[in-house]
């Protein structure tokens, strides 16, 4: 579980730096309706399959909050509040509280 | 001893397999224990032919009461008003409804299609088919809204597909005891004993509704089927998690979101792609909440749920 957990650690530092360092991913547009959101799924497993950074670029993830209702991480449905975990399974990947995608889903 | 006839019109006979399946009481419970003669049912009914005419023919002139007439299925009006695409006994099965239905003391429509038009009457309904007094969520259907029984009871609903066996055979003992004034109805004529709870009351899946933690895939045993796999169970009344289907599960047990079948609207956003299964969003948050939650609550709700989930809660607490 430690291991786990260590690797988890080590996942999110290694997407904190990728998006500190400025990486550009796809925070518009914001899926209106749930076709778009179907569709942006979609893409996700198409095109970035289980490649990191294609997930990162086109979830559109930032590493603050966004917009005017401050959307984050800490109150999507997909976030696992104590494994600071994104469990949507195209995305599946470790997050911080005030990160933000524009999966964002409550 | 009361009278039941039984018919089906565009049907899949899903309301009577599961009639069969009834244990509380069971369908030999109602002849047996409960004075319910069964005059003729498509499953149990063994008279063919001219013996079934002669036998409706019967009901209809009041040779034989027909104390409680029971229809599945819808009234299929095609084409153009004849009825002729569903034939029975010789002639359009909804001349026999509209006839029956006036002879009968009192009627039950029984699962979706019944009740509301179901599946057959999704747009574009080309059978043209009916409820027996509802149209979807418009009153009137076949019979028309004013439609009341001999006894002066409108069409009992059992809606469902299919309705679990168990409301049918617990409201056809009431009717056949003569507590059928027992039976408490709500606007769309469902018994309220059945139908004033929600699917949710009961659910397993209570603890992650309320704090926020999703199913995202089906068949898991963690998580809430509301928020992502369009579980309708917060909008929908039912008795599913009180009175369980075979007796020890129901849909969102096994990891199945509640599809909303007792409602008129079913199946809903009439099964258009990506509307299946899926939570209809609009901006990320669910286009339907739960009966009686508004929008700006729900918010409020999620993000001091979210903060205070317990770590239980993400994992899966139902260990075999």
């Amino acid at each position: 579980m430690n291991h786990m957990a260590n690797g988890e650690d080590v996942l999110r530092a290694q997407i904190a730096s990728m998006l500190k360092a400025g990486l550009e991913t796809e925070i518009t547009p914001f899926p209106e309706d749930s076709n778009a959101f179907a569709q942006l799924l979609q893409r996700i497993r198409e095109e970035a399959g289980s490649v990191l950074e294609k997930k990162l670029v086109i979830g559109g993830f930032t590493d603050y909050p966004m917009g005017e209702d401050q959307q984050r991480c800490q109150e999507c449905m997909y976030y696992l509040n104590h494994r600071r975990w994104c469990d949507l399974p195209e995305l599946d990947v470790p997050v911080e509280p005030d990160w933000w995608c524009r999966l964002w889903h409550i | 001893m009361a009278n039941m006839l039984w018919l089906q019109g565009g049907a899949c006979s899903g309301n009577t397999m599961s009639f069969l399946n009834a244990e509380e009481p069971s369908a030999c419970d109602l002849v047996t224990d409960f004075g319910i003669n069964v005059l003729w049912q498509p499953s149990l009914g063994m008279d063919m032919g001219e013996n079934v005419q002669k036998l409706l023919r019967d009901c209809v002139s009041g040779a034989i009461p027909l104390d409680i007439f029971v229809f599945e299925g819808t009234v299929v009006n095609a084409p153009n008003g004849t009825g002729t695409w569903n034939r029975f006994a010789g002639r359009p099965m909804k001349d026999w409804v509209k006839e029956l239905t006036a002879a009968a003391q009192f009627v039950v429509a029984l699962g979706d299609c019944a009740t509301w038009g179901g599946i057959p009457a999704t747009a574009p309904n080309p059978s043209d088919s009916k409820g027996l007094q509802f149209l979807k969520k418009q009153h009137g259907g076949f019979l028309g809204a004013n439609f009341k029984s001999k006894a002066g009871l409108p069409v009992i609903n059992i809606p469902g597909c299919p309705a679990h066996p168990d409301w049918v055979t617990q409201v056809l003992v009431a009717v056949a005891t003569g507590r059928a004034g027992e039976l408490e109805l709500d606007d769309l004529q469902r018994p309220k004993t059945f139908f004033k709870s929600f699917t949710q009351t009961g659910c397993t899946r209570n603890m992650h509704f309320a704090y926020k933690v999703s199913a995202t895939e089906f068949g898991q045993r963690k998580g809430c089927l509301f928020y992502d796999l369009g579980c309708r169970g917060p909008m929908t009344h039912s008795p599913c998690n009180r009175i369980l289907w075979n007796r020890q599960s129901s849909k969102t047990r096994a990891g199945m979101p509640c599809l909303g079948c007792t409602e008129p609207e079913f199946p809903f956003f009439d099964l258009a792609p990506g509307s299946v299964f899926k939570t209809q969003t609009m901006m990320g948050v669910p286009k339907e909440l739960p009966e009686g939650v508004d929008k700006s609550a729900y918010i409020k709700l999620t993000a001091a749920a979210k903060s205070a989930s317990p770590a239980w809660a993400e994992k899966d607490i139902f260990v075999i």
